[in-house]
């Protein structure tokens, strides 16, 4: 049943066709669209765009930036990914993310003192606990009180970020900066860097590592089987006994510790403390991620370079052509938007 | 009344129509018998708009119909009845001929509609109370439902599908007297079915597809259930099947007192006990509804008993979920293939394996083991002639038959010692369904004990040596084979009789 297909070409090559091309094309349109946008404002859209990949791509710097930024992206929304793969859908990203940056951040400030590596090691692992726990929470309310996890994990964000916020204002802050920010991580926390004479760290390896680890769980293991038997069909999933309770917390508790290590490397990795309203739109963000990555964890590394390199030009487009920032925001708006008609209209052909 | 010529239809390779004539006179039942997978819903849907034909012609009361569309089939006077009805429960009777139906007006005017319906109600026999809440409606009057909403928009030719496979013996005596009513009326019937017997009772004529052409067409009093058998398959469908009497062996499936409450605290299961011993198949029959459904599920461990115990082998498996009877020895055919029995999107491999993944030989370590899967497909595929492209085409794209046949599969070559098969030929054609049996028998002649829950009473008979007839949740009687009357299973099912069976009846002979 194959429409408009020549029969010679081979069949993985087109079925790889047909899973990309949506995507593409709703990047494509959405890019278009803003364009139209653009002239509206009265700017050169041939000029903006050249702007934004210049800021993308322009130097080995602006790519290791755009690389950072994208790493955030791609491990929380491979998090997503398992949790919508297994209809648990998890939007608590963002405050899971910031309490994973708080607790590196506290972490790295209390512990006593360690030599690079190890004192990293920690501060990650503090990190991936307490995004792991933040996510526990919603799921443990999920199962205790029947509140839906849309709800507890979204309600749950505000209270991460203000709990965020309290620190920085009490213990954590820095006393006479005038920002929210706690004083600067001992060195010896931070993460290494990649690339020497770059701001390129170690975090984009971790996200790369947790992709693979992620792409063979869901397909390869029982563990993901079991998610994908779940998303697919409750009772099928009763049927083969598996507990929704129990796929429920550990699928919440793994996307979790990944948005906590996602906020761990955006604090030791990047900023080398933590700012108040670090882990603004991550979160959302990874959800969109995750849905233009068709919930399959390999293509949600695609999605979040394009969302990571997509925000690093959009700065160097503003500076350059004075379009406004926000209509980045309204790029990925608008792929969200095209990518999920797309799916609406080859719903059924997609591989659970 | 309608007449469809040279209606041809071609799904890519396969031909699901080849050049059918059907000729529907007034005033007429007209039967349409065939396999599953023999062209009946194409036709019907060709019919109705759903599809467009590759080519044919369709004359209805003399207007051609061409690249029409539902609403203009219905417009020209052709109602459709699905399998599945299309009602609102929350709604009364009078609301649901209401929605969508543009002739009630610009203005809803309930009162009105409501006199209508009582007047065809009552011209046809239908006894439908306008207020009712459909949701509260058994079955068979939700049935009704469909059929006054088709008559009121203007039906003159009604097609139901598969009408019967859902209705207690008594409502369906009333819906064959409906269609009576309605054809003496001056409308025209098309009711498609499996089961002759009906077909023969209210049918004026019979049209037999086979293969997606017609194989048959004939008087209803001109023929007989072989011959019409014959005409569908194309081969003599015997009916008894050759069976040892079988010596049953120890107890293997044991259930004491077992009671189990629905989703909103209501008794379903009202205490039951009995068991099933090796080499042995104990059907449970009755009408659909009657806790079967509960009976199953808390066996199986989908559902918490309120109170009782279960057996596997002399193991009290009562505290165990799925995957703990599953390794007692429990393989379940669930009622409900396409959302329970299979995942429909996943592979024909996945499906295969989705109840032993937790262990060997589909998991080594931490990993499945695809190579394991696959091939083990491919040897149940063959084994059990399943039909399909591949093990790694998704389980939707199988015929009826042969997604059961997956199902079969996968619980059968556990060699499990304690079957549970609910309604497992449900939908099913005669080819399909005696593989079916076939397989439940061979289960047993290996020494296996199968619970066989079927509303249809005749399979029952096929396959049991004991028959237990439920009632509201509890066991109406148990009947051994050589003993069995239908008079008396026929009134424990209607719950005009009980009868407390003997110990003899309940847990079998004991081995000699």
């Amino acid at each position: 049943m194959t429409v408009g297909a020549p029969a010679s070409r081979p069949r993985v090559e087109l079925a790889a066709v047909r899973a990309l091309a949506p995507p593409l094309l709703a990047v494509l349109l959405a890019f278009a669209v803003t364009g139209v946008l653009i002239v509206a404002a009265g700017k050169n859209p041939v000029l903006a765009y050249w702007s934004l990949a210049h800021g993308a791509f322009g130097s080995w710097d602006r790519i290791a930036v755009g690389l950072n930024r994208a790493t955030p992206y791609a491990l929380t929304g491979v998090g997503i990914a398992l949790c919508f793969r297994a209809r648990v859908i998890n939007i608590g990203g963002e405050g899971q993310l910031a309490l994973g940056g708080l607790a590196a951040t506290w972490v790295a400030l209390h512990m006593v003192p360690a030599p690079r590596p190890v004192a990293t090691l920690f501060a990650l692992g503090g990190g991936v606990l307490a995004g792991a726990a933040w996510a526990g929470l919603a799921a443990g309310i999920r199962l205790k009180r029947g509140v839906h996890e849309v709800l507890a994990t979204l309600l749950l964000n505000f209270v991460g970020l203000l709990i965020v916020s309290e620190a920085l204002q009490g213990d954590l802050g820095e006393p006479g900066a005038g920002f929210p920010q706690s004083p600067l991580l001992p060195n010896a926390s931070w993460l290494g860097r990649l690339v020497a004479g770059t701001d390129l760290h170690v975090g984009v390896l971790i996200a790369l590592a947790a992709v693979a680890v992620a792409h063979v769980a869901l397909w390869r293991t029982p563990f993901g089987f079991r998610l994908r038997i779940l998303g697919a069909s409750a009772p099928a999933a009763a049927y083969a006994g598996i507990s929704p309770a129990r796929a429920l917390v550990s699928v919440m508790l793994l996307s979790g510790g990944l948005a906590g290590l996602a906020g761990a490397i955006e604090v030791l990795g990047v900023h080398y403390r933590l700012i108040d309203g670090f882990a603004h739109g991550f979160g959302f963000n990874a959800v969109a991620i995750a849905l233009l990555g068709g919930l399959n964890p390999l293509a949600v590394l695609p999605a979040g370079l394009f969302f990571g390199f997509l925000e690093t030009g959009a700065v160097a487009m503003q500076r350059a052509v004075g379009v406004p920032t926000p209509l980045v925001a309204v790029i990925q708006g608008l792929t969200m938007v095209f990518v999920l008609s797309a799916m609406g209209l080859t719903a059924g052909r997609r591989r659970v | 009344m309608l007449r469809m010529l040279g209606i041809t239809k071609s799904y890519g390779a396969v031909r699901a129509n080849r050049g059918i004539d059907l000729v529907v006179p007034p005033r007429t039942i007209l039967g349409l018998l065939g396999e599953n997978g023999s062209g009946k819903t194409t036709l019907m849907n060709v019919l109705f708009g759903l599809v467009s034909p590759d080519a044919g012609t369709i004359v209805f009361n003399d207007h051609p119909l061409a690249g029409h569309t539902p609403r203009e089939a219905l417009a020209a006077g052709i109602g459709m009845i699905h399998q599945h009805f299309m009602l609102v429960p929350a709604m009364t009777v009078t609301e649901n001929v209401m929605l969508g139906w543009d002739a009630a007006g610009r203005w809803l005017r309930p009162a009105a509609v409501a006199e209508r319906i009582r007047a065809a109600s009552h011209t046809y026999g239908l006894d439908l109370e306008p207020d009712a809440r459909v949701g509260a409606l058994p079955l068979g009057g939700q049935q009704r439902v469909e059929i006054v909403k088709a008559i009121l928009r203007g039906a003159e030719l009604l097609i139901l599908d598969e009408p019967t496979s859902s209705l207690s013996p008594p409502e369906v005596s009333g819906l064959l007297h409906v269609l009576r009513r309605l054809r003496d009326e001056g409308r025209s019937v098309i009711f498609i079915s499996h089961k002759l017997g009906e077909v023969l009772d209210v049918c004026d004529e019979v049209v037999v597809l086979r293969d997606g052409a017609v194989a048959g067409r004939t008087r209803a009093s001109d023929t007989d259930r072989a011959k019409l058998a014959r005409m569908m398959v194309d081969r003599d469908v015997s009916a008894p099947v050759a069976r040892e009497g079988g010596a049953a062996g120890a107890e293997r499936l044991v259930v004491a007192d077992l009671a189990a409450n629905d989703a909103t605290g209501v008794e379903r299961l009202g205490g039951v006990s009995f068991s099933v011993r090796s080499g042995e198949v104990l059907a449970v029959a009755g009408v659909d509804g009657n806790g079967q459904a509960e009976l199953v599920d808390v066996i199986a461990g989908l559902r918490r008993p309120t109170r009782g115990h279960v057996f596997v082998d002399g193991a009290d498996v009562t505290g165990r979920g799925v995957t703990g009877r599953r390794q007692a020895g429990l393989a379940h055919v669930p009622a409900d293939r396409h959302t329970t029995g299979l995942v429909a999107d996943m592979t024909v491999t996945e499906n295969l394996a989705f109840r032993d993944c937790d262990g060997p030989p589909f998991r080594r370590g931490p990993w499945l083991d695809f190579g394991a899967m696959r091939a083990a497909a491919s040897e149940r595929i063959a084994r059990f002639a399943i039909r399909v492209g591949g093990p790694d085409v998704p389980a939707r794209t199988l015929s009826g038959g042969n997604q059961q046949k997956l199902v079969l599969a996968r619980e059968l070559t556990r060699h499990p010692r304690v079957l549970v098969a609910a309604q497992p030929t449900r939908g099913l054609d005669p080819g399909a369904t005696r593989f079916v049996i076939d397989e439940v028998l061979a289960l047993r002649a290996s020494g296996g004990a199968v619970l066989y829950v079927s509303t249809e009473l005749e399979e029952a008979l096929i396959v049991a040596d004991r028959i237990a007839v439920m009632y509201r949740g509890r066991f109406a009687g148990v009947v051994r084979r050589d003993a069995v009357d239908i008079t008396r299973l026929g009134l424990m099912m209607s719950g005009a009789l009980t009868e407390s069976p003997d110990a003899a009846a309940l847990y079998g002979r004991k081995a000699p």
